[in-house]
């Protein structure tokens, strides 16, 4: 497995994480917890962007390794 | 009037009048009798015994020892609602037994208890050393209330500093293979959702006897079925391993990668995603 495609599965597990806690905020009643929980999916959004960017720069280094 | 005609007309009437008298005097639980409760009810007892079995010849003269005895109580129970220095008196005051560690004997002494006592009352209080108690009361009930040093007490999450999350009421969806459609709206969820989480379980929904639903979602079922095992929901746990996962991955990469600012971008994300870690787990974790 190269390293591009090990970046794409943690990425892709992040992207499950966050819908799942995105889930769980909205049906979640207690404000406190929800809040929690949405803050927390937003921070992983933006560390799915950054790891994102880094595949798009593994994707120009490798293209062989392009797509999935 | 013969004999037993005369005493089963006082018992008949007897009977509905203390039942009436009793009833008077208010509800107070009889687990919690102080002991001018008991003179009272073991006086009202006897006196009605006593008119009931023709002992008494004056009639009238006993109903009014019936009626003293039941009125005055009711009477001063009112006052001692109003006023503390009544409560101090009928119901007694709490005597302090132990204080920071030390048996006070004289205190023991006033109230007649016996070392013995204290240490018996102390064991039904799971307390075999009397040095692990820092507080013991003496209730006006007779029972006695134990406050253990602090290094005795059981431990909770705040003197173990764990952050636990907030445990919000689960409600109760189906019971005896009935869908309940009130709690259901109230989690802001549907029929269509709980035949859809029946089926994911693999469970035919006549066969569920209790189906509660956490604050999160989480289906916790329980079956007529005993033979068949349930799975337990595992979303939330499985949430938190691929969390821990992915911040390993991102450690691994930062170590792995030659580029110093790829390096740099990996390393923010693992710290970014352990303080999510950090601060999601006990929301998790249950």
């Amino acid at each position: 497995m190269t390293v591009s495609t090990q970046v794409k599965q943690t990425l892709a597990s992040l992207k499950g994480v966050r819908a799942t806690l995105e889930t769980f905020a909205s049906i979640e009643e207690n404000r406190e917890a929800k809040a929690i929980l949405s803050r927390n999916a937003e921070r992983i959004k933006q560390v799915i962007r950054d790891i994102d960017q880094r595949v798009g720069v593994l994707e120009y280094e490798e293209p062989q390794y392009k797509g999935f | 009037m013969p004999e037993w005609l005369n005493i089963l007309i006082r018992s008949t009437g007897l009977f509905a009048l203390t039942l009436f008298l009793v009833r008077l005097m208010g509800k107070r639980q009889t687990s919690r009798l102080t002991f001018f409760d008991l003179v009272t009810v073991i006086v009202i007892g006897v006196t009605a015994a006593a008119i009931s079995l023709n002992l008494v010849q004056n009639l009238a003269g006993g109903l009014i020892a019936l009626a003293v005895w039941t009125l005055f109580p009711a009477l001063i129970y009112v006052l001692a609602i109003k006023y503390k220095a009544v409560r101090d008196i009928i119901q007694g005051r709490e005597a302090i037994l132990i204080n920071h560690g030390k048996v006070l004997e004289d205190k023991l002494m006033e109230a007649r208890m016996t070392p013995e006592d204290l240490l018996s009352q102390l064991r039904k209080k799971n307390v075999f050393n009397f040095a692990d108690v820092e507080f013991a009361v003496l209730e006006p009930t007779g029972e006695v209330s134990v406050l253990l040093k602090k290094d005795k007490q059981p431990a909770t999450a705040k003197t173990l500093n764990i952050d636990v999350g907030r445990e919000s009421v689960p409600q109760t969806v189906m019971l005896d293979g009935i869908i309940m459609d009130e709690p259901l709206a109230a989690m802001g969820l549907n029929r269509k959702w709980l035949h859809t989480e029946l089926e994911k379980a693999g469970v035919a929904p006549e066969n569920v006897f209790i189906a509660q639903v956490d604050s999160t979602g989480q289906l916790y079922l329980d079956l007529f079925d005993d033979a068949i095992q349930v799975p337990k929901p595992k979303t939330k746990d499985l949430v938190f391993a691929t969390l821990k996962k992915c911040q390993a991955d991102c450690e691994l990469y930062a170590l792995g990668t030659q580029q110093p600012e790829a390096k740099k971008m990996y390393e923010r994300c693992s710290g970014v995603l352990s303080e999510i870690i950090g601060e999601i787990g006990p929301l998790l974790k249950r």
